[in-house]
């Protein structure tokens, strides 16, 4: 069990996708100008890890070792259009919103990533949890870093007025990518400076 | 079993992808409606938009069946209209037939090559005529559509759309408010050498027919710029601003001049019995 809890809490902070493994920086500038769409990135990262690693772990006995990447690709591809078709069916604005990013999850890295390191050595259950939790350890940092975008750059929070109700400028740069790299780049520094045993020498 | 036999990989890789392949196709079958039906509530909501028939985020809250039904219940008349202003064809406006963004793109081929186009036209029972425009933003193509009073000259309002502008910068054709806000009241005129302008810098005092472009989105601002004048151009026939077509509009071949207009070469002093046909049911409705 616990084996279990460290599969499940390790990807979330100690050895997080973004920060710790830096795996799917790309879009995760994209896609956190607001809350929303961040949330709805997240989530849909979370189905596609979980259930990629899961299909993965399956049929891990019987993929012939010398293809086996082009059949994760398969799996992973199959997944993404599974969520982008389920979005573009029952959350229609959302979908327009994160347009080509959801099928660029087909390229993120922690997808792929962690198939190849955990679930073609693990048993189905252990896969699906930590798939689940990786997804969870982007999303976690994707809404942090669009909680201050979208605070910062357009006054709201989901869509609703804060700061843009008291009367507050805003802020250009926090729109455009560079400053989510930059702010990646702070949530980065906060983890080292809390987890000394990340910091190189 | 030896997974690494060539003949067990070239199965099993095949097995794979039409499982998959299956997978796929009924899954896109099975959405197909829903997500052909939630399309063309978007564009219906930004057409209700752009009529002033309440916001766009109003309408997303509402649901597409609320949508449709104010569509049917307010639309007088869906037209498409080729070139010389004519209706060539009837939209049914009780299935909510409407262009979508993908037909939008095809005319707007044709527009640019000068071809014949096949442009539709929504009027609304309280006279407001609501056309579409396409063109190239800075990153991707960018649409949407502008209203006018049924003088065909004064804009009521405005919505636009696009697939990748920045978000925050050319993104504000969409987002912000102010910038849509702006059309309300403007007109549309022929007589200068662009019908529309949206002006870099801020459009000159007084001018009826311009806005001012989005501060840090000159690209998306001259895209849409434009684009709504090539649309505008090609609706120009029937807008009545046309050079090609002064002559009071109802002229086609085989027609006499019904001499309204003084730009035209054959001025004549009575219209012709055909415009004078027209002229009368045009008035009597």
């Amino acid at each position: 069990m616990g084996k279990m809890k460290e599969t499940i809490l390790n990807p979330i902070f100690k050895g997080n996708p973004i920060t710790v493994l830096v795996l799917g920086i790309c879009s995760s500038l994209a896609v956190t100008v607001g809350l929303k769409g961040a949330c709805v990135m997240a989530l849909s990262v979370i189905a596609v890890t979980g259930l990629s690693s899961l299909v993965c772990s399956l049929i891990r006995k019987t993929i012939p070792n010398r293809v086996r990447i082009i059949i994760q690709l398969v799996v992973v591809a199959l997944m993404v259009i599974l969520v982008d078709q389920l979005l573009k069916a029952f959350a229609y604005a959302i979908d327009k919103q994160l347009s080509v990013y959801i099928g660029l999850i087909i390229t993120n890295c922690i997808v792929m990533g962690r198939i190849e390191a955990f679930a073609l050595g693990n048993k189905p259950i252990p896969s699906l949890l930590d798939g689940l939790a990786n997804g969870a350890g982007y999303g976690l940092i994707l809404i942090v870093v669009a909680f201050f975008r979208e605070l910062f750059g357009s006054g709201t929070l989901f869509g609703y007025p804060v700061l843009s109700a008291i009367g507050y400028t805003n802020n250009g740069l926090m729109i455009l990518p560079p400053m989510a790299l930059i702010l990646l780049g702070c949530v980065i520094w906060i983890q080292r400076s809390i987890q000394k045993d990340l910091q190189e020498k | 079993m030896n997974t690494n036999s060539n003949v067990y990989t070239v199965i099993y890789t095949t097995v794979v992808c039409v499982l998959v392949a299956a997978v796929l196709a009924f899954v896109s079958q099975t959405l197909k409606p829903k997500q052909e039906a939630n399309e063309k509530a978007e564009t219906i909501s930004q057409i209700l938009t752009a009529a002033q028939f309440g916001e766009k985020s109003e309408w997303a809250a509402k649901g597409n069946t609320a949508v449709l039904d104010f569509y049917k219940e307010n639309i007088a008349e869906a037209i498409v209209i080729n070139k010389a202003g004519e209706k060539v064809a009837t939209l049914d406006t009780q299935s909510s037939e409407v262009y979508n963004v993908a037909k939008l793109k095809a005319q707007n081929y044709s527009i640019k090559d000068g071809s014949e186009v096949e442009l539709p036209v929504y009027i609304f029972k309280n006279g407001v005529t609501v056309l579409p425009i396409y063109g190239a933003g800075l990153w991707g193509p960018v649409w949407g559509y502008v209203a006018l009073q049924d003088d065909l000259k004064t804009i009521v309002g405005a919505y636009f759309d696009h697939e990748s502008e920045t978000p925050g910068l050319g993104g504000k054709i969409k987002d912000d408010p102010a910038f849509r806000a702006q059309f309300a009241g403007k007109s549309v005129d022929f007589a200068d050498a662009k019908p529309f302008a949206i002006v870099k810098g801020g459009a000159p005092a007084g001018k009826t027919n311009a806005i001012d472009a989005i501060t840090g989105a000159t690209m998306t601002s001259n895209g849409l710029d434009q684009a709504i004048n090539n649309w505008l151009n090609a609706y120009g026939s029937y807008l009545g601003g046309s050079s090609e077509h002064k002559c009071c509009g109802h002229c086609g071949e085989g027609h006499e001049c019904c001499g309204e207009c003084a730009d035209c070469e054959k001025a004549c002093d009575e219209p012709c019995e055909a415009c004078q046909a027209a002229d009368s049911t045009s008035t009597a409705e």
